[in-house]
């Protein structure tokens, strides 16, 4: 079978402006940015972006002035601070941020994976955030009903099937075939709604290790396109069982991110002044960073 | 032994409103710790959940935050948002949700969202996340947070996790969990009137007076009958949450 390995570079080329990327991280774990600091290389713009916990992976595409829209249910970077671009972004009107809950989100998705175009829920009711996205640029994503057996109210909420899923995990085979570490947030059913699902992977193992524990496949080969091989590819968020998050450079970033000139230094020197990843890497430290963060293989991080 | 902290009586207060066997959403920071005490003491059998798919965490280094990996350490099971906030929160068998906020309000409506300054200029905050969730679904909430007038307005800026919105009731709103319950501060515990819904002192910590109470609210706050003092840490729990829980007290403070 044909292997299904590419480069960040090829992956982010077949992605169109405009397009609605899931975005696999939470706050500082597992976020996406290999792929997130090639968008920024080739300057996707217009993007929308959803995620039920944004972090640092957002917060860098909103800096770079490429995101039109957000779905989101939060997002922080933990105690380093808030996600400041993105907030930034959300007081100038710059970015409409449609601003669900975790959970409303996490059903959205899995209404989308299951093919069903609306899914009820008792969440967000009698609430602000009911209440500006009803009133806002999520009127037609949200309507209320009565359930037909019971009667009882219900919110309903339209399924989001996202162009484009990226998901870091631990370990996948050149087919796609791919097992997540530690918890999985709300990556199962995000990528199962999308189009494409596109996987970066801290390894490639042989598909027999899927066979050997087929019950931690997450997601299996034939829903994957692509399998992008990236060591250190979450950095600096932390990857369970590979490394931990690098508490400097997420004080670095979050200080440059205080300001718009801030993060545009962040990005010249870090993403634009960088031609992949491993120079990225090298950058930010290289080997004596990555023998500090890297995971102790029986704590994890 | 050193004097007690107000954070420790603020945990114990936490620990001591869990009842064993009940399951608990929780987030990072001292409801975490109140957890870890409850289950070390009168509930072993509580079920401790975090949002992003770990049940009964049994950390062993502190956690900066939900996303740290060291969260994740000895946990019975690592699942996801779907199972944590949609088979026990939506499915309605998560007895509390361990809540903060950047305000609340005298029916317990809680912001996370946005705060205006005076000249009415917007900023914005962590968002929901799972709190709007855990207020809606939860059969109590329970808030740990700094008791501060601008904490504790008339009405929050943002109604980001429902209380008793408009006074109203929880059957009223079409909210399934039971609402808030406790609020509990570095200077008292509140909890909300069974009619009017208000919030109301349910006790002061030893050697704060009432009136330091009222006046760092920015409402008025209803009288219980008569005014207990919060109950003391007893030293085994002191013990507990110095020695083993938070040695280097990051959360104690």
């Amino acid at each position: 079978m044909a292997s299904k390995l590419k480069t960040a570079a090829e992956v982010v080329a077949t992605i169109p402006d405009g397009a609605h990327l899931a975005l696999g991280g939470f706050a500082i774990a597992r976020n996406v940015l290999a792929v997130v600091h090639e968008l920024i290389r080739q300057r996707k713009c217009d993007l929308t972006l959803s995620q039920c916990v944004m972090g640092l992976d957002t917060d860098l595409l909103v800096g770079a002035g490429l995101v039109r829209r957000l779905m989101v249910g939060g997002g922080s970077l933990d105690r380093f601070g808030l996600v400041q671009c993105v907030n930034r972004a959300r007081e100038t009107g710059e970015v409409e941020s449609l601003d669900y809950t975790s959970l409303s989100i996490c059903f959205s998705y899995l209404a989308g994976a299951l093919g069903i175009s609306f899914i009820p829920i008792k969440s967000m009711m009698a609430s602000d955030v009911l209440d500006r996205l009803e009133h806002g640029p999520g009127r037609d994503l949200v309507r209320r009903m009565n359930c037909p057996f019971t009667g009882e109210p219900y919110l309903l909420l339209k399924a989001i099937q996202p162009d484009v899923s990226l998901v870091h995990v631990q370990v996948a085979d050149e087919q796609g075939n791919c097992q997540i570490h530690g918890p999985r947030w709300e990556n199962e059913e995000q990528a199962k709604a999308a189009q494409r699902i596109v996987i970066i992977a801290e390894e490639i193992a042989p598909t027999s290790l899927f066979q050997q524990h087929p019950t931690r496949t997450i997601i299996p080969a034939h829903r994957v396109e692509a399998v992008i091989h990236q060591p250190y590819g979450a950095h600096p968020t932390s990857v369970f069982s590979c490394y931990d998050y690098d508490s400097e450079h997420l004080k670095l970033y979050v200080e440059h991110a205080r300001t718009r000139e801030g993060v545009k230094r962040y990005i010249d020197e870090f993403i634009l002044g960088t031609r992949s990843h491993a120079e990225y890497i090298e950058k930010a430290g290289g080997t004596r960073m990555i023998e500090k963060l890297k995971a102790d293989p029986v704590l994890g991080y | 032994m050193e004097p007690v902290r107000t954070n420790e009586i603020m945990a114990v207060a936490g620990a001591r409103e869990l009842r064993d066997g009940e399951t608990v959403v929780v987030g990072l920071g001292l409801p975490q710790v109140a957890c870890v005490l409850a289950r070390r003491t009168h509930a072993p059998g509580l079920t401790a959940l975090l949002e992003i798919g770990v049940v009964n965490t049994n950390p062993i280094d502190t956690p900066v935050g939900l996303a740290d990996s060291r969260i994740f350490h000895g946990a019975t099971c690592w699942s996801g948002f779907l199972d944590i906030l949609g088979m026990n929160l939506h499915r309605g068998v998560v007895d509390v949700g361990f809540l903060g906020a950047l305000e609340i309000d005298r029916f317990g409506n809680i912001n996370t969202t946005l705060l205006k300054d005076d000249t009415g200029k917007t900023k914005f905050f962590n968002g929901s996340a799972g709190g709007n969730d855990v207020a809606s679904l939860a059969k109590r909430v329970i808030v740990i947070m700094r008791h501060e007038k601008r904490k504790l307005p008339a009405a929050v800026a943002h109604i980001t996790s429902p209380g008793f919105a408009g006074g109203k009731s929880r059957a009223e709103l079409g909210l399934r969990g039971g609402g808030p319950h406790r609020i509990i501060t570095d200077m008292a515990v509140l909890g909300f009137h069974p009619e009017t819904r208000q919030a109301m002192i349910v006790s002061v910590h030893p050697g704060i007076r009432v009136e330091q109470v009222r006046e760092n609210t920015g409402f008025p706050l209803l009288d219980a009958e008569s005014v207990p003092v919060t109950p003391e840490p007893a030293s085994e729990e002191l013990r507990l949450l110095r020695e083993e829980i938070d040695p280097k007290r990051v959360y104690l403070g």
